[in-house]
């Protein structure tokens, strides 16, 4: 069924593919840019990354302005000012990301405050707060899950408040990503799973939420099919290009989709968990993930059962009957969690992942809080949310 | 002579402004008088600092309600302010009066980007909930059910609120 209106927009140049790199300094020409700054984090430096973007830059006659490396996991308002910092006094004049989600989110931040010549990000919370022109903005994503480098939106710790902040603006969206699967393939089994787990959360909210639509259901079912397909392939062998590039793919596809159609519940219970326990994104949306689906059935078990079409193939989606396709689909996600566990002993309880039942409570009135939340299918009030959790607990 | 081309000024919709007008007028007094009847919208907001300003408003310069808490209560302030804490902006006046009317629901019309917020969001997650009760106090059941996600059975104590709200509440402030 057509939605009765929806918007979508994804204005972001896509370069995929082995050696997408070694196109940087053209594309940062075209952007008039000339002194980039990288911004990474200690992970990437430590996995040989830098050094891969560094070389791509030999012979191009450009000077690399400055190199930020001390990204946090998850960003801080406090590191955005200090990289704003590193820019201005370098004479930089373009920002190049290189990372998971962390670094990207940072330097959207970073890319809001100069942009706008302001020393207050808070100032820009919210949905369309942003007005002036961006600097040019490349990404080139180490993981394959957030998706970011396709998104209008940025989180970021407001470290003297200590609640996170959120951006959402079309100007937020990078120019151009740079999938390459060399990027990729330093990323250890665990953060390759619960990442690519975050993709799928992406394109199955994506798929069910109340922005779905259309354009943004084709680039959800095709992430998904690859994910299925080709997740426990990188997971189990790192160095594998094809399931690198799958995945990176469908992490890119996976951000298109959920930028455009929104997420819903998995994230808002993500998002909370992440904020209180400090376990990574990645990790809570495949524990939410089964639980988000099954809450959410009333209202969308049309939907979930067309998505075992992609996530289990044309021969089961024949061999199960209509009315047990939804419930169905719930059972893979699940089987695909315990292969994941099995690969690499990826927690699938919130007990396994460390967080302590104590906190149940406090995250569910959070999660309630979370701006995702209004585009979830059904209603989830607080007490909802805490039996949900108390599901996922054990 | 050639055929002359010059500017076209933009008409009014007299009608769906002053429909906006009135419907921001009856939900805000509902509002003010809830905060004090309803104590779940009052648990709501008690997050809320003294001085917290809700506008909502239909863009560019249409009309608006303005709600400031006062002595732990929203006082409804007509269009005292034009900008605040939390700023619900329809895009337009024909979203506004789709939502107003109320033909369609705030998260669908959410979904759909017909509004924009401008503030912390979990402040927006805490209008849109006590919203959802409201419209439970202003509308029956069957229409509820086209606004909200799911309609909150209506105890007799909830309606004894519904009751006060319409009665006293909107028409005289209270
Ligand atoms: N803006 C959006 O649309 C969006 C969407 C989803 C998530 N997020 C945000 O993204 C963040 C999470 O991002 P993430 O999951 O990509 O993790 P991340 O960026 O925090 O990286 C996780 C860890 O992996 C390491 N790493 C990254 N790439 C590597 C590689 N190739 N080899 C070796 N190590 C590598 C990093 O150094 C880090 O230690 C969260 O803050 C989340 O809120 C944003
Ligand atoms: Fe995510």
């Amino acid at each position: 069924m057509l939605p009765s209106y929806y918007e979508f927009f994804n204005p972001v140049k896509i370069l995929s593919g082995k050696n997408a790199l070694d196109n940087l300094p053209y594309e940062l020409e075209q952007l008039g840019a000339k002194r980039p700054i990288i911004v990474t984090d200690k992970g990437v430096i430590k996995a040989g990354l830098i050094q891969v973007v560094k070389s791509a830059f030999d012979s191009s006659g450009m000077v690399i302005g400055a190199i930020y490396d001390d990204v946090p996991p998850d960003s801080s308002s406090d590191v955005v000012n200090q990289i704003v910092a590193v820019y201005r006094e370098n004479g930089c004049d373009a920002i190049v990301a290189v990372g998971g989600g962390s670094p990207i989110d940072t330097a959207k931040g970073v890319n809001i405050v100069l942009s706008e010549n302001s020393d207050d990000l808070m100032k820009f919370e919210g949905a369309d707060r942003l007005k002036a022109p961006m600097k040019p903005f490349i990404v080139i994503p180490t993981t394959a899950g957030t998706g970011s480098e396709v998104t209008l939106a940025a989180v970021i710790k407001n470290t003297a408040k200590n609640v996170k902040m959120a951006f959402a603006s079309h100007l937020l969206f990078p120019k151009i990503a740079i999938l390459d699967p060399r990027m990729t393939t330093t990323m250890p089994p665990h953060i390759t799973a619960m990442t690519g787990m975050d993709a799928l959360a992406h394109s199955m909210e994506a798929y069910t939420c109340l922005q779905k639509n259309p354009l943004s259901d084709a680039y959800a079912t095709a992430a998904i099919k690859l994910i299925a397909q080709y997740l426990p392939k990188a997971v189990e062998n790192g160095k594998d290009m094809e399931a690198r590039m799958a995945m990176a793919n469908a992490a890119t596809m996976a951000g298109a989709a959920f930028s455009n159609s929104m997420v819903g519940m998995v994230h808002s219970l993500g998002h909370a968990t992440g904020a209180i326990c400090h376990i990574p994104h990645g990790l809570a949306m495949s524990i939410f993930l089964p639980f988000g689906l099954e809450y959410n059935l009333p209202k969308t078990e049309a939907m979930v059962a067309e998505l075992l079409l992609p996530l289990g193939g044309e021969a089961e989606y024949v061999k199960v009957a209509a009315g047990q396709r939804a419930a169905r689909t719930i059972v893979l996600v699940r089987k695909f969690q315990q292969t994941l566990f099995d690969l690499c002993g990826l927690p699938r309880t919130l007990k396994e992942a460390g967080v302590p039942k104590n906190k149940l409570e406090e995250i569910a009135k959070t999660a309630i809080n979370d701006g995702t939340l209004s585009f979830n299918p059904e209603e989830l009030d607080l007490n909802d949310a805490l039996n949900v959790l108390n599901e996922a607990y054990s | 002579m050639g055929k002359k081309y010059g500017p076209i000024k933009s008409g009014v919709k007299w009608f769906k402004i002053l429909v906006a007008k009135i419907v921001f007028f009856v939900l805000g007094r509902a509002f003010q008088s809830a905060t004090k009847h309803d104590p779940d919208i009052k648990k709501e907001i008690s997050v809320w600092r003294e001085g917290f300003v809700l506008i909502m408003r239909v863009l560019p310069n249409g009309p608006r309600m303005v709600l400031e808490k006062l002595n732990g209560r929203l006082k409804y302030r007509g269009a005292k302010y034009d900008d605040g804490d939390l700023v619900i902006s329809f895009k337009n006046i024909e979203c506004a009066f789709l939502v107003l009317t109320p033909q369609v629901g705030a998260a669908q019309a959410f979904a759909e980007r017909r509004m924009t917020v401008k503030g912390d969001l979990g402040n927006a997650m805490i209008f849109t909930r006590c919203l959802t009760i409201l419209l439970g106090h202003l509308y029956p059941q069957f229409i509820c059910r086209r606004l909200v996600k799911r309609v909150a059975p209506m105890p007799l104590k909830k309606q004894m609120i519904k009751l006060v709200i319409n009665v006293v509440g909107i028409p005289f402030g209270l």
